[in-house]
């Protein structure tokens, strides 16, 4: 059936900048502001645009990933001619079958799957962002300025665009330059990394990059400049809203931070609902002693202690006496009795023992920064986790440092 | 696969629970922040491994339908089998309207020889408990019985039957009716029993034009030389029949040993879902003892409270032992004492309410206050 457009999902990549959060998953399937996984917001997106195919790349320690996924159910993309499709690295007759070598040839390496949905655009975006944004009026513009490849492009400040891709625009409103990570940005325009291609032109450029054994087989750093240097039509689509990177620690952070603040990003809005795989869990229980100041807190907590100004996915325990600020702490968490947390984000069923300390607030100097503590990991009883650090492994009672 | 079928029963409702029922069956009766009553009778099937199960519905059953769906929640959206809703169907007496256990099951009669299980677990839709239906069978099958009926340990508010057993469980005598303390245990009115040994006592009723499904059918069972057992659910279990019963049962869930009982880790409880947010809590909040579900919004101070999906509870409200179902919108500065507060109801800001601990006060589906 020849469809509009399908959307293919990079998943596959490690976000090793997140460090121990990602040693058991994949970036994409990190926890994120209470309800959700990284992936929840592209997804998400699709299922509120109208995308009822979405293949999803993935390579990097995919299991919690599939299984999370499943049949697309929670984002009503589980359809009888559509819907979610895990697609890892496979081999073929008399080869040898490879890895993904770029975010390009992941997508090559995917002709046949494309193919099958005989789609006139493809979208491609990518597991690693916040944001919601509606692709049908991507789609919209990219079909009406008749564009071979539509890149959704965000204002940042001068100072930030050396760490983007930044694009250039001619008197035509058309893309006419396009630099990745420059020293001197000559504009503030910045690549989202989500493209609308003309699959037909996407196709052909994916076939001779393959062939290019210079190419690095990246969208950015190859199909992008030989689809401009060739003269094909580039649009950008300018997107306003909020929309943020997650790839680092202190971004994971900020952004979760963020979802306590409403107006930056309104998660209630019926008309555009983020969906999950919700944990099926009671109600959370908030006790006699507790305390809850402006935080989120999600079902199967229970809590004792006093919380301000976090972020709680389901199952987290706090304890009495505890103590959790400026924090975030994934499912299953559980700081005990007397157990402080500050300035932390604490993994998946990683337990605080009584009387740990993780983290500590600001105090200026340089080295200064969020604490983590990876998932499955033990903090033993009155332990103390510096700021800045960040645990693997579990800690014994009473040690004073940490690795970093 | 367990050779066992699920057969709820969600035909009718007790008239004390009043506004409660006045749009549904108390089987869709909203409870616990999340849930629907008629989630424990299914969920207690499905972790067992039961998918294929009727519902025995009546009328008012429109929010009953919209919460089952397709039965895809409790995994019972099946190719062959699954969830088969069983609304009134004309007998040749005509009408289709029943008033008894008895006639609700003679209605079904043709489903029921349909089964494919050779065993039957009948229980009602009213029921909040987590069963562990696999223990419950493997029981059955070594008792020998014909009937295992489930028992709970406590003493019910309100009529109930008591089963009077020997120390081998077996049944030696049924009690119908009764109130307050007595010889035997309270039935749950769940029971496990062959499909055989089911139409038999359908049939049996059916034919003495007895109506009666305690007195008559279990009664009939005894005297014609069958054997009942009793298997004693030790954890929580109440069945909701009165406005004063469904908040007192509200309530128990603020006790951590009740709410661990109903929702143990390993026999969760799986309800119609929704893509609700976490729960946000204001500077200004304060929250004490209150079980809270997702999607709420709470700037005010709320106390030994059960809060459902998608409530807002503005700043300078004030809550003392509600329940506030979904949807709902608490305005600035109201005051709240002793209220259970239906789906979608509006308090306007300032407003005071208060019901007495003994009769709380019920506000119905979708006022503005």
């Amino acid at each position: 059936m020849n469809r509009k457009c399908i959307a293919m999902l990079l998943a596959g990549g490690q976000g090793s900048r997140l460090y121990a959060l990602t040693k058991n998953v994949a970036k994409p399937s990190v926890p994120f502001g209470g309800k959700y996984r990284i992936i929840d917001f592209p997804l998400s997106n699709c299922a509120n645009s109208g995308i009822d195919v979405v293949g999803v790349l993935t390579q990097y320690r995919p299991l919690q990933l599939n299984s999370y996924i499943g049949s697309g159910q929670a984002y009503d993309l589980d359809s009888s001619d559509g819907g979610v499709f895990i697609l890892p690295p496979y081999q073929s007759a008399g080869e040898k079958g490879s890895w993904f070598s770029g975010t390009a040839n992941a997508i090559y390496q995917n002709i046949g799957f494309i193919e099958n949905y005989d789609p006139e655009n493809v979208l491609i975006l990518s597991g690693d962002h916040i944001y919601k944004m509606d692709y049908s009026d991507m789609l919209r513009q990219h079909t009406e300025n008749n564009a071979d490849c539509t890149i959704a492009v965000i204002q940042v400040s001068m100072e930030e665009a050396s760490r983007f891709g930044i694009l250039s625009t001619g008197e035509d409103g058309f893309i006419n330059e396009f630099e990745e990570k420059p020293k001197k940005p000559k504009s503030d325009l910045a690549s989202m990394g989500i493209y609308i291609f003309n699959w037909k032109k996407l196709r052909e450029y994916l076939i001779a990059d393959e062939a290019d054994p210079n190419s690095s087989k990246d969208f950015g750093k190859n199909i992008i400049p030989k689809m401009l240097a060739n003269g094909e039509r580039l649009w950008p689509y300018r997107f306003a809203g909020y929309w943020r990177d997650v790839g680092t620690i202190v971004s994971l952070w900020d952004a979760n931070m963020d979802m306590l603040s409403p107006r930056l990003i309104d998660l209630y809005d019926p008309n555009w609902p983020i969906r999950s795989k919700s944990p099926i869990k009671p109600p959370h229980y908030a006790g006699p002693d507790s305390k809850i100041i402006h935080s989120i807190v999600t079902e199967g907590c229970e809590i004792e202690g006093r919380v301000e100004n976090s972020v709680l996915s389901s199952s987290v325990k706090v304890g009495k006496g505890a103590n959790v600020s400026y924090s975030i702490l994934m499912p299953g968490a559980a700081v005990e009795d007397g157990a402080e947390v500050k300035y932390a984000i604490i993994g998946e069923n990683t337990v605080i023992h009584a009387g740990a300390k993780v983290g500590t607030e600001p105090d200026g100097s340089e080295d200064w920064n969020v604490a983590t503590c990876g998932p499955d990991v033990e903090i033993g009883a009155g332990a103390v986790i510096k700021a800045g650090a960040m645990v693997y492994d579990s800690v014994a009672p009473g040690e004073g440092g940490a690795e970093k | 696969m367990i050779n066992l079928h699920g057969l709820i029963l969600a035909d009718r409702s007790a008239n004390e629970l009043r506004e409660l029922v006045m749009c549904r069956t108390a089987a869709s009766v909203p409870f616990a922040g999340r849930y629907r009553l008629i989630d424990f009778s299914l969920s207690s099937l499905q972790n067992a491994g039961v998918r294929d199960v009727g519902v025995i519905m009546q009328q008012d059953y429109q929010s009953l339908l919209d919460h089952i769906g397709s039965g895809k929640e409790w995994d019972m959206s099946r190719k062959r089998g699954g969830l088969r809703l069983l609304p009134p169907f004309g007998r040749q007496s005509g009408v289709g309207e029943y008033v008894s256990v008895i006639d609700a099951l003679l209605a079904v009669r043709g489903y029921i020889s349909d089964v494919k299980q050779d065993y039957i677990f009948l229980t009602r839709g009213s029921l909040a408990v987590n069963l562990d239906l696999a223990d419950i069978m493997a029981a059955h099958l070594k008792s020998g019985a014909d009937v295992t009926a489930v028992c709970m340990p406590g003493t019910p508010e309100g009529t109930h039957h008591r089963f009077v057993a020997d120390e081998n469980g077996r049944v030696t005598e049924l009690l119908f009716r009764r109130s307050g303390q007595g010889r035997g245990v309270a039935a749950m009115e769940a029971y496990i029993m062959a499909k055989t040994t089911l139409l038999d006592i359908i049939d049996r009723c059916d034919s003495a034009l007895a109506r009666h499904f305690h007195r008559d059918g279990l009664g009939g069972l005894m005297e014609a030389g069958g054997s009942i057992n009793v298997y004693m659910h030790e954890g929580y279990a109440v069945n909701i029949d009165t406005v004063d019963g469904y908040y007192k049962a509200n309530m128990d869930m603020l006790e951590a040993k009740n709410r661990h009982e109903l929702f143990p880790e390993d026999r969760p409880v799986h309800t119609k879902g929704r893509a609700d947010v976490s729960t946000y809590y204001g500077e200004g909040s304060s929250v004490k003892n209150c079980l809270v579900a997702d999607g709420c919004f709470i700037e005010g101070e709320v106390e030994h409270c059960v809060i459902f999906r998608g409530v807002r509870i503005e700043a300078g409200a004030v809550l003392k032992n509600c329940i506030i179902m979904q949807d709902s919108v608490i305005g600035a500065g109201a005051q709240l004492t002793n209220i259970i507060s239906d789906k979608d109801v509006t308090v306007g800001a300032g407003v005071t309410l208060a019901g007495s601990p003994k009769l709380p006060l019920v506000v119905p589906k979708g006022s503005v206050l």
